[in-house]
């Protein structure tokens, strides 16, 4: 009787272990506060979903060079049954090299809040196809930061900009192209400001022809940065409006508003989207093609989509644009939470100047472009 | 007996070798096929062509950044490791000793972290400064340059110099250098006349260690100072990064290795030398 | 009498020089870390504040929350140091006594060979070996994170093991054997015993390489294995001040432990070296 009860427990023992031995491993490209988002505000709602289950949160650094990362890992467990990631958090640039390589897994159609997207960056991230692979975590934007003690009226546009920098020297302080996306964005809008037509970097098609005609933008750009300071990182430009070294430099929205919620900007810091624009690029959720957990980890991205946890977690959290539609999260919202992602940038400003970057093949020229004859 | 020694010897240093090769030469040969493939698949040295073309003043750069490190490591290690084992205040001595070794415990990152805020231009050096009386507030200047890289690995190599370097003074014979203080000479002297010629080879190693660290750390470079111009281990994360071009990247890899070889050599050659005249 | 007042008066302003000296180098070592100290414990602090505008412990909180994992990845961060080091110093202290005692073809061909990893730019390295690891299907495990930071480390193990030797008086050695030692045995009661104080120092290199890596790290050992670096080097590349603050201090603690514990143990092996 004894060993019956014993073999009993032990097999009840051996059913229920794999359950709760159960993880859902997600890795985020960004910064300490997105790892932490999943950890401390997804996984808990999650878990108590599911039992049994438990989420790993890990981060692999923030910028593109996160999402690389995530890249190299899959890349190199292409021989292996199951990769280490289930979920993984990317940026456009990897999201559609992982996509052409077949890392990802297209699973959209089995999430039913993927129908709450209609925007264009779903579907294409850079130039690349990624319909079904991918859905919006959020989408963030870059703009101007500065000081508004310092600077009454900030500029309107990059000429404006370009005029200010001549009469104020070393106010004015980017990242170059090497220390992170926000110093790119800047240049991405310069070119956009100078170098001729947009809207054709941007849609494409891809003409090698075209970088010819941005000579003349890169020399404006090396004779603009005789008075720049470069900074060191995205973090670096917000570390010196911190201090009152400079009084304007790119930044990334999300960032800006966590940093000064840190308290680490002073309150008087205000943003401006000068004309005629600057980029901005969503995160993205994905699975990995090899997932050990396909469907835990569709019903994980199906939480984090839902339009009270954008609303709560992105919006309201972190001041970030949402991932899905705006029209979805009405009535899940208070009113303050939502106009205080308007403050500075209005909508109207960013359905005129919130830019997606350019197409990879032009992205590239432009930034080989910048090493070449504004760098070097 | 000879053969049978250099067997042993090399049975000995076989389990360390083999870790090296498998982690380390193995994985390296993808690394050098990638920096020689064009993109036609076939040999080619256009990756160093390009990596040249971009960044051959990162490259001049770095150099200059590297040994300028080590010779300020190098001179202030002598100094602290000098007043160690010949200071004569007794209270002086006790101090340094208790201060000089903390940086040792910090991460590059972490020290990359502490400097970006301190010598910032309105950072807490420049502010102490400032509130001090010894500049006025329109003289600060950054030195978030390559002066702060500098200053970052300076700082953070210095203790673990001194550390090798205080070690083998303590044990060289104190008997010549009492007898140098005896018949009158001054400390300074004894330090670079007598005690520092014994004790070289030490601080050649510290400083070799110390070339090649610092030639592969990122987040000094990359958290310190403004990325125009740079050194090659954030252009290998940007080609990386940015564009994903591993070839270039390796190709960086590759020159950046010479580099630190071309160190390795110079200290090799005097231990040979030593050794033949032995 | 005047003479005498002279020299007092040199030896004051000597006294005041040194003392104003070593004050300087205080203010240069301890400024960086307290200024780490000041901003773990900021709440808010921006221009034109010289100081901190507010005080407190939140992010001491955050960092410490249920939820975080600072704790666990610590423990596994020096586990994973403890274990570099045992493995280091076995392959090293071998290759050490060979490259400075034995005739060995080639030396100088082998000591660089030691060197390469420390200077080869990591990255392109560690993803082809978590290719290599993958397949084994090792990847993952503490164990291949050991062997990538040994690997990392072994430059400061071999080549100080082999200073160390070399350092090691022959005549005492040669001694043991004429009084009737075996080789093996002069070995462990006279070479080894000398040389432990700088083979310890090597110990504490690797302790501090391995606790420092973080892309290693990364490749071979995320999700399964977690560094308190990891976390550290988000918080910094992020500009999450507080967070890389606290974080680097946290990772002070065992590193200075292990100095302390071993500072005890250098000098009396170094007094007993001079005594001999």
């Amino acid at each position: 009787m004894r060993i019956l009860t014993l073999a009993c427990s032990l097999a009840a023992l051996i059913a229920a272990s794999p359950l709760s031995a159960q993880t859902l491993n997600v890795a985020s490209a960004g910064d300490q506060n997105m790892v932490d988002y999943v950890k401390d505000y997804l996984a808990p709602m999650f878990e108590k979903a599911h039992p049994g289950v438990k989420v790993v949160s890990v981060g692999t650094g923030p910028g593109d060079s996160g999402s690389q990362k995530i890249y190299e890992k899959l890349d190199a467990q292409k021989g292996a049954n199951a990769t280490d990631f289930d979920v993984v958090v990317i940026h456009q640039k990897a999201a559609g090299q992982m996509v052409k390589e077949g890392l990802l897994n297209k699973y959209t159609g089995n999430v039913d809040t993927a129908k709450l997207v209609s925007s264009e960056t779903a579907k294409n991230s850079l130039g690349a196809d990624v319909a079904g692979y991918v859905i919006p975590m959020f989408q963030s934007q870059t703009a101007l930061a500065y000081n508004a003690d310092m600077l009454k009226n900030p500029p309107n546009n990059f000429a404006e900009l370009a005029e200010w920098v001549k009469k104020n020297p070393k106010q004015f302080g980017y990242n170059g192209i090497k220390g992170g996306m926000s110093g790119v964005a800047f240049v991405a809008g310069w070119v956009y400001a100078f170098g001729g037509d947009a809207d054709k970097l941007i849609q494409g098609p891809y003409d090698a022809a075209e970088k010819a005609k941005w000579d003349k933008a890169f020399a404006a750009l090396k004779d603009f940065n005789r008075n720049v300071v470069i900074t060191p990182g995205n973090a670096g430009t917000l570390d010196m409006l911190n201090r009152g070294e400079i009084a304007m430099g790119p930044v990334w929205v999300d960032m800006f508003y966590s940093w000064q919620a840190d308290g680490k900007l002073p309150p008087n810091m205000k943003l401006k989207l000068a004309a005629p624009g600057m980029p901005g690029q969503p995160m993205y959720y994905a699975v990995p093609e090899k997932s050990a957990q396909k469907k835990l980890a569709e019903e994980f991205i199906a939480l984090a989509t839902s339009p009270q946890v954008q609303a709560d977690g992105i919006v309201k959290k972190f001041n970030w644009y949402p991932g899905i539609d705006a029209k979805n999260l009405e009535g899940k919202l208070d009113k303050a939470a939502w106009d205080k992602l308007f403050t500075d940038i209005t909508p109207a400003d960013l359905s005129k100047n919130a830019k997606p970057f350019p197409i990879a093949p032009y992205f590239n020229d432009i930034l080989e472009g910048y090493e070449k004859k504004v760098a070097n | 007996m000879s053969l049978s020694q250099r067997q042993l010897a090399l049975l000995l240093i076989a389990p360390g070798l083999a870790l090296v090769a498998a982690l380390f030469l193995y994985p390296l040969f993808f690394s050098l096929v990638s920096a020689f493939t064009g993109p036609d698949g076939g040999f080619s040295l256009q990756s160093f062509g390009k990596a040249w073309e971009l960044y051959s003043g990162d490259v001049v750069f770095t150099v200059v950044i590297v040994l300028a490190s080590c010779f300020f490591t190098g001179l202030a290690a002598i100094v602290i490791a000098g007043t160690l084992t010949l200071g004569e205040n007794r209270w002086i001595v006790g101090t340094l000793k208790a201060l000089y070794r903390w940086p040792l415990f910090i991460p590059f990152i972490v020290a990359a972290q502490c400097m970006r805020t301190f010598l910032a231009k309105n950072g807490l050096m420049n502010n102490s400064f400032v509130s001090l009386g010894l500049i006025e507030p329109l003289q600060a200047v950054s030195f978030l340059d390559w002066r702060g890289i500098i200053a970052t690995f300076v700082w953070k190599q210095t203790p673990f110099v001194a550390l090798l370097l205080a070690g083998a003074l303590a044990a060289i014979d104190r008997a010549t250098l009492e007898a140098g203080r005896n018949l009158g000479a001054s400390r300074i002297r004894v330090l670079i006349e007598l005690a520092l010629p014994q004790v070289m080879p030490t601080l050649l190693v510290a400083l070799v260690l110390s070339f090649v660290t610092m030639l592969s750390v990122l987040s000094v470079p990359m958290m310190v100072a403004g990325s125009q111009p740079t050194m090659l281990t954030v252009d290998m994360a940007f080609r990386i990064n940015a564009y994903g071009d591993y070839a270039t990247a390796n190709a960086l890899g590759v020159i950046t290795y010479l580099i630190s070889a071309g160190a390795a050599i110079i200290y090799l050659r005097r231990g040979m030398a030593q050794e033949g005249a032995r | 009498m005047n003479g005498r007042a002279v020299m007092r008066l040199a030896a004051a302003a000597r006294a005041t020089l040194a003392a104003f000296l070593l004050a300087a180098f205080a203010f240069v070592l301890i400024g960086p870390l307290a200024n780490l100290a000041l901003w773990s414990v900021a709440e808010r602090w921006y221009t034109p504040y010289k100081l901190p505008v507010s005080y407190g412990t939140r992010y001491w909180e955050q960092v410490f929350r249920p939820t975080g994992d600072a704790m666990a990845s610590l423990g596994t961060s020096v586990w994973i140091a403890v274990l570099t080091v045992i493995v280091a110093l076995a392959l090293s202290i071998p290759a050490g006594y060979a490259l400075a005692r034995l005739k060995l073809p080639v030396r100088a061909f082998f000591m660089i060979l030691f060197l390469l990893p420390q200077a080869f730019p990591s990255v392109a390295i560690y993803i082809n070996v978590a290719r290599i690891f993958y397949q084994l299907g090792i990847n993952g495990t503490v164990f291949a994170v050991v062997l990538v930071h040994a690997a990392h480390g072994l430059v400061y193990s071999v080549w100080i093991a082999a200073a160390a030797f070399g350092a090691v008086d022959r005549d005492l050695e040669l001694a043991a054997r004429n009084i009737g030692a075996s080789p093996l045995k002069t070995f462990f009661s006279v070479t080894l015993p000398l040389a432990a104080p700088g083979i310890i120092a090597s110990g504490i290199f690797v302790f501090l390489e391995s606790l420092d890596e973080f892309t290693g790290t990364f490749f071979v050992g995320v999700p399964q294995v977690t560094t308190l670096p990891l976390l550290l080097y988000n918080a910094a590349m992020g500009g999450n001040y507080q967070v890389a603050s606290i974080t680097a201090l946290i990772l002070l603690v065992p590193s200075v432990l292990f100095m302390l514990f071993i500072e005890r143990f250098l000098r009396a092996d170094v007094l007993a070296k001079v005594g001999a």
